[in-house]
C-alpha cells in the first residue's frame, strides 16, 4: 500500500488479513525457540495485497528452509515506519532486516542507521551486480558501499478500463490500448473517452487531500520526460528548470479546466471511481493491480504515456536494507541473506502484487511473462525517474508532500501554476537550506 | 438540614446522572462495539446492540499474541519501576529528613529543582543517552528514567519531617542500627504514604506514552499503550470490534482496580497529585 | 525548603546528641542509590541536552559538531516552530478554562449528592485511568468518524471533528477534558471534605442561602486549590502530545500540532536530534516560568498549614 494511509481503508483491512496470517504463525512457534531454529526478526510496510503476497512467500521460505523462523513485523507505512527504523538502527538492537525504499536511502545515510550489505555473502547467496537492473544498482549505493538489496522497483503506470476504453474506440486490434505520444495525442484520447462517458472526466489519480502525493507524483514524470531535474547530483544546487516544470503545470491545469481529469478525487475516490468504472483510466502507482482483479475490474495497464520526450515514469523502488546492530550474530546474518536471496529470486511471485522486479533474470522468466497485466508495462525498469539524492526526498517524504500541497490546487485552478510553482519552489529551497543531517563527509 | 428526599437531592440526583451518563457513554460504546459481530460495527443509524453479543473479537485479539506480550511488558516494566522508586525515594528521603552529611543541602536543592524538569523536555537527550548506554529496545531503557522521580522524595522528605523522633530513638537506645530503624520501624509507620506514592507511581508508569513510544521499537519490548496506537490499528486494519476489544482489554485493569481499591487510590492520586504531576 | 533539613537536630535537646552522631554516620547511604539513578537519567540528560542543542548532532550520533547557538537562531525564524508553539498555548488556553470549571461544577455536585458516590466518582475520574493511547484510539475510530462515529450519529450533526482544520482542536480540546478532568473533580472534592461544617452551620444560623453560602464560604475557601489546579493544568497541557499525536498526527493543515509534536517531528522523524533539543529547551523556559508560580503557591499553602 503506498497512498496516504488515511484513505486506504480497503487496504488497511487487507493488511489486517495479512496480519492475521502473519500474526498466527508468529505465536505458533514460542519466541524463546530455543530448538535449533534461527530467528530473522523482518520489519515491513507491506499491507493490503502487497502485504498477503509477502506473507505467502514468507511463509514459502518457512516451508523451504525448516531451520530458520522469519518473525514478520508489519508497521504503519510511511513516515512513521521510518522513524522507528531510524530510532531502531540507532539503537542498536534493531530487527535484522527491513523493507525500505530506495529513494528514502540518501536520506537515512550511511551513519549507523544502516549497515552496509556483505556483497560476498551476498554472491555467496547468489546474488550478483550483473543481475539488478543497473540505474537503480547504481541507486542502492552511498559512497560506493552497498547499502540496500533492490527488489523491485513501482512506476507510475496507465491503468485502463478495457470496456469503456474499447466503447471509446481506443483499442488496437491486439486488445490493448493504442500507445499515445505527445500531448495532442493523449489529449484526442482522453476527449474520445470523455464523449464515451457522456461528458464525465475520463481520468482519476490521487488529485488532493491531506498530505497527497498524487499531483507530485504526476507532476514528477511529466518534468522528468522533458528533462527536467530538481536538485544537482552532488545534491548542493536548485536545478529546477521553470519552462519545463510550468509546461508540467500547465498540462495538468489544462486536464483539469477540460474536464479530462477530475480535480476533486482524493487516493480513496480516485481508486474507488476507477474500480466501479465511472473513470476510463487512472494514473496510479502499480500496487492496485491485485486489488483491481479481485473486484473484477475489466482493465488493464500500460506504461505511462510518453508526453513530454522521454518515456520515463515517477518511480520509487522497494529493497532490503540491515539496520544497524551493535552485534550482529554471525549465524542470523547467514540466514537472513538466505531469506534476502531466496525472495529475490522469487521476484516473479511478488510481481503478481504489480510491481516490476529489479532482479533482470526475473523479467525473462515465462512465469512473469505470463502475468497479465503486470509484464505488460516491465520495459519501464530502464526509464524510471527515481528521486533526487537529497535527504528529505523519497516515498513520503517532505518533498513529495510539498510539491503535492503546491500542484494540487493548480489542478483545479484554484492557484495558477505560476503560483503553484512557486510555492513548491519556495519549500524546495526551505528544504535544501535546512542542514542535512546526514551530511556526506559523514560517511 | 435537608431530607433524603428534598426536591433539590432529586434535581441534583438527575443532573448527576444526566453528567454520569454522557461521561461513561464513550466506554460504553467501546464496549458495545467490541461485541458486535464485525460486519455490524459500523450500520447506520447507528444502534447500541447488534444481532448477536459475541467474544469473536476478544478470541481473535488474543489469539494473535501481541496484546498479552505488551500487557506481561507493561505490568513488569509498571512493578518494576514503582517497587524501585518507592524503595529508594523513601530511602533518600530518610537521608535528607534524620542524616546529615557534607553538600546535603545542595543535594536536595538539586533534587527538588528536578520537579520542574518534565520528561517531555529531556526525550532528545534521553533517547541519545540509551543510544550510547545500548538499552534502547530493552526494560530498563523503559524503567529506568522513570525511577528518577523527584517529586516522590520531596513528599516522602515533607512525611517523614513530620513523624516524630522518638520512636526512632527508643529503638536506638534498645541498639537497633540504623538500617533495621529504617525497615522496621520508619517504613511501616509510613504505610498510608507509600500506599499513595506507589499507587500514583504504578498508575503513571503504566499509563506512560510517550517515553516507552520513544525507546520500544521492537514490538517484543512495547508496552500496552504503545503496542495498541502502534500495532493494533495497523494489524487489525479497519475491524473495528477487535480494534474496540484491544481498547477495552488495555483499559481494563485500572478500571477494576479502581472499583476494588476506592478509597485508596483517590487518595493516592489526590495526595500525591497535588504536589506536582 | 533546605533550611528545615536541620531543624530536627537542631530543637533536639543534649540526649539526642549521640544518637544524632549515630544517623549521621551513612547518611550519604541512604541517599546514594536514588542519587546516582538521579544524577545519570534527570541530571545528566538535562545538561547533555544542553550540548546537544549546540551541536548539529543526528539521531545516530553522528555528524555532532558544535554549531554555538544556530539551532536557537533557526528555531525563532522557523514557522513551523512558531506556529506549534503557538498551537500549544491555544491548547493549554482552551482546554484549562473548561478542565478546571468543569471539575469544579463536577465536585460540587458529587460533594452535595448523598447517594452513589462510589457511581459518580467512577464516572467522571475513571477515563483518567485510561491510558492516553486508549483515549486516543477510541475517539479516533468510534467517537469522532463522520459517517458512524457516535457523535455525529447521536447528535444528528454532520461535523468533520478531525478533519476540519477550524474544528481540529476543539475536537483535542473535548477529548482532553473528558479524559482528564476527573483529575481535577477530585482534588477540589478533596478541597470540599476538607471545609469545616461549622462554618455552614454559623451560616445557617445567619439565615444564608446555599448560594450566599457557595459564593461567601465555599468559594473563597477553594482559591488555593484553584491556584494549584490552574498551574497543574498549565503544566500538562504545554507538555500536550500523546492524544493529539495518535488522533491528527498535528493535521489537518498543522491545525494541532502541539510542539513537543514538531520537536518529534524534527528530532526523531527528521534525524535532526540537536535542533529537536532546542526546541524542547525553549519550551523548557516556559514550563519553569509556570513551575516557579507553582513552587511559590506551595510555599504560601505551607505556611497557611502551619
Amino acid at each position: 500500500m503506498e497512498g496516504p494511509s488515511s484513505v486506504s481503508r480497503r487496504h488497511l483491512l487487507g493488511g489486517g488479513l495479512a496480519l492475521l496470517g502473519a500474526g498466527a504463525a508468529g505465536c505458533a512457534i514460542p519466541v524463546g525457540l530455543g530448538s535449533a531454529q534461527r530467528r530473522v526478526r523482518y520489519w515491513h510496510f507491506l499491507g493490503a495485497s502487497d502485504g498477503i503476497i509477502m506473507n505467502r512467500m514468507v511463509g514459502a521460505f518457512a516451508k523451504a528452509n525448516p531451520d530458520v523462523f522469519v518473525e514478520e513485523n508489519v508497521l504503519a507505512w510511511g513516515e512513521p515506519y521510518y522513524t522507528k527504523v531510524a530510532m531502531a538502527g540507532a539503537g542498536g538492537r534493531s530487527p535484522d532486516l527491513a523493507t525500505f525504499h530506495l529513494a528514502r536511502l540518501s536520506g537515512i545515510g550511511a551513519g549507523r542507521i544502516l549497515d552496509p550489505i556483505n556483497v560476498d555473502l551476498l554472491a555467496k547467496n547468489g546474488l550478483r551486480a550483473a543481475d539488478f537492473s543497473p540505474p537503480i544498482w547504481e541507486r542502492a549505493h552511498i559512497n560506493g558501499e552497498l547499502y540496500a538489496v533492490p527488489f523491485d522497483a513501482h512506476p507510475m503506470v496507465q491503468y485502463y478500463n478495457t470496456d469503456l476504453s474499447r466503447r471509446a474506440g481506443l483499442l488496437g486490434d491486439d486488445g490493448k490500448l493504442k500507445p499515445t505520444t505527445g500531448t495532442d495525442e493523449l489529449l484526442a484520447m482522453l476527449r474520445k473517452a470523455k464523449d464515451a462517458l457522456g461528458g464525465k472526466p475520463p481520468l482519476v489519480f490521487d488529485a488532493l487531500g491531506l498530505g497527497t502525493v498524487g499531483p507530485w507524483r504526476v507532476w514528477e514524470t511529466l518534468y522528468a520526460q522533458s528533462g527536467g531535474t530538481l536538485v544537482s547530483d552532488d545534491g548542493t544546487r536548485i536545478t529546477l528548470d521553470d519552462t519545463k516544470a510550468l509546461t508540467a503545470l500547465r498540462f495538468m491545469r489544462q486536464l483539469g479546466q477540460e474536464g479530462l481529469c477530475n480535480p476533486k478525487t482524493d487516493y480513496g475516490a480516485s481508486v474507488a471511481a476507477f474500480t466501479n468504472g465511472l473513470a476510463a483510466f487512472l494514473w496510479n502507482g502499480d500496487w492496485e493491480t491485485t486489488g483491481l482483479k479481485e473486484r473484477k475490474t475489466p482493465f488493464s495497464m500500460a506504461r505511462f504515456p510518453s508526453v513530454f520526450g522521454s518515456g520515463a515514469a515517477q518511480a520509487d523502488c522497494h529493497s532490503f536494507v540491515l539496520p544497524h546492530q551493535r552485534n550482529r550474530d554471525p549465524e542470523t546474518e547467514a540466514a537472513t541473506y538466505r531469506f534476502i536471496a531466496y525472495l529475490v529470486k522469487h521476484s516473479a511471485d511478488w510481481a503478481v502484487a504489480g510491481h516490476v522486479p529489479a532482479y533482470l533474470p526475473a523479467l525473462e522468466e515465462p512465469a512473469y511473462l505470463a502475468l497479465q497485466p503486470q509484464s505488460e508495462y516491465r520495459s519501464v525498469i530502464t526509464e524510471v525517474a527515481l528521486d533526487p539524492k537529497v535527504w528529505f526526498a523519497g516515498s513520503a517524504s517532505r518533498l513529495w508532500i510539498e510539491f503535492g500541497g503546491a500542484f494540487s490546487p493548480v489542478i483545479s485552478g484554484a492557484r495558477t501554476p505560476e503560483q503553484g510553482l512557486e510555492t513548491a519552489k519556495q519549500a524546495l529551497r526551505r528544504l535544501m537550506s535546512a542542514p542535512d543531517p546526514f551530511p556526506a563527509k559523514e560517511g | 438540614m435537608t431530607k433524603r428526599f428534598s426536591p433539590s437531592q432529586i434535581i441534583l440526583l438527575v443532573v448527576a446522572a444526566a453528567l454520569a451518563i454522557v461521561w461513561l457513554a464513550p466506554l460504553a460504546w467501546a464496549v458495545a462495539t467490541s461485541l458486535k459481530p464485525e460486519s455490524e460495527t459500523t450500520k447506520l443509524p447507528l444502534q447500541w446492540f447488534g444481532s448477536e453479543l459475541t467474544l469473536d473479537a476478544y478470541r481473535l485479539v488474543l489469539a494473535t499474541g501481541g496484546i498479552v506480550k505488551w500487557a506481561i511488558n507493561s505490568t513488569v516494566t509498571a512493578v518494576v519501576v514503582t517497587f524501585m522508586t518507592v524503595l529508594f525515594s523513601a530511602m533518600a528521603a530518610y537521608g535528607f529528613a534524620r542524616t546529615q552529611f557534607r553538600g546535603q543541602r545542595v543535594l536536595l536543592a538539586v533534587i527538588l529543582a528536578g520537579i520542574m524538569v518534565p520528561p517531555q523536555v529531556l526525550m532528545a537527550p534521553l533517547f541519545a543517552e540509551m543510544v550510547s548506554l545500548g538499552l534502547v529496545d530493552t526494560w530498563w531503557s523503559i524503567i529506568l528514567p522513570q525511577v528518577a522521580a523527584p517529586l516522590i522524595v520531596y513528599i516522602l522528605y515533607k512525611f517523614f519531617q513530620d513523624v516524630p523522633l522518638e520512636l526512632e530513638q527508643a529503638a536506638f537506645v534498645d541498639g537497633a542500627g540504623r538500617w533495621r530503624v529504617f525497615f522496621t520501624i520508619v517504613l511501616p509507620l509510613s504505610r498510608p504514604v507509600l500506599a499513595a506514592v506507589s499507587i500514583f507511581t504504578f498508575i503513571t508508569t503504566w499509563n506512560n506514552f510517550l517515553w516507552p513510544f520513544l525507546v520500544s521499537t521492537d514490538p517484543n519490548t512495547m508496552t500496552l499503550p504503545v503496542g495498541l496506537a502502534n500495532v493494533v490499528q495497523g494489524t487489525f486494519g479497519l475491524r473495528y470490534a477487535q480494534i474496540m476489544a484491544s481498547v477495552v482489554l488495555a483499559g481494563l485493569p485500572l478500571l477494576v482496580v479502581f472499583v476494588l481499591f476506592q478509597r485508596q487510590i483517590i487518595r493516592g492520586v489526590a495526595h500525591t497529585g497535588l504536589a506536582g504531576q | 525548603m533546605a533550611t528545615t533539613v536541620a531543624a530536627p537536630a537542631a530543637t533536639a535537646p543534649a540526649a539526642h546528641v549521640q544518637v544524632r552522631r549515630r544517623w549521621t554516620q551513612h547518611g550519604l547511604l541512604f541517599v546514594a542509590p536514588f542519587l546516582v539513578i538521579y544524577a545519570a537519567f534527570l541530571v545528566w540528560p538535562t545538561v547533555l541536552g544542553l550540548r546537544m542543542s549546540l551541536s548539529s548532532v543526528n539521531i545516530a550520533g553522528g555528524n555532532n559538531e558544535f554549531v554555538g547557538f544556530a539551532n536557537y537562531a533557526e528555531a525563532f525564524t522557523d514557522p513551523r516552530m512558531w506556529h506549534s508553539l503557538w498551537n500549544t498555548v491555544v491548547f493549554t488556553v482552551l482546554s484549562t478554562i473548561p478542565l478546571v470549571l468543569l471539575g469544579l461544577g463536577f465536585a460540587l455536585l458529587v460533594h452535595n449528592l448523598r447517594f452513589l458516590q462510589w457511581l459518580w466518582r467512577l464516572s467522571f475520574f475513571g477515563p483518567f485511568l485510561l491510558p492516553s493511547a486508549v483515549v486516543a484510539v477510541l475517539w479516533l475510530q468510534m467517537i469522532y468518524p463522520p459517517e458512524y462515529g457516535l457523535l455525529n450519529g447521536t447528535l444528528g450533526t454532520d461535523v468533520l471533528w478531525l478533519g476540519d482544520p477550524s474544528v481540529a482542536m476543539w475536537s483535542m480540546v473535548l477529548t482532553t477534558v473528558w479524559w482528564t478532568v476527573g483529575f481535577n473533580f477530585l482534588l477540589y472534592l478533596a478541597a470540599l471534605q476538607s471545609i469545616p461544617q461549622h462554618l455552614y452551620d454559623a451560616a445557617a444560623i445567619d439565615g444564608a442561602t446555599a448560594w450566599t453560602k457557595l459564593r461567601s464560604i465555599t468559594l473563597p475557601l477553594l482559591g488555593r486549590t484553584t491556584g494549584l489546579i490552574v498551574i497543574l493544568q498549565l503544566l500538562a497541557s504545554l507538555k500536550v502530545f500523546d492524544q493529539i499525536y495518535l488522533m491528527t498526527n498535528g493535521g489537518p493543515e498543522e491545525a494541532t500540532r502541539p510542539i513537543i509534536e514538531y520537536a518529534y517531528e524534527v528530532g526523531f522523524s527528521g534525524y535532526r536530534i540537536g535542533y529537536a533539543s532546542a526546541i524542547t529547551y525553549i519550551l523548557f523556559v516556559l514550563i519553569v516560568i509556570v513551575s516557579l508560580g507553582q513552587l511559590r503557591l506551595l510555599r504560601k499553602r505551607e505556611e497557611a498549614l502551619s
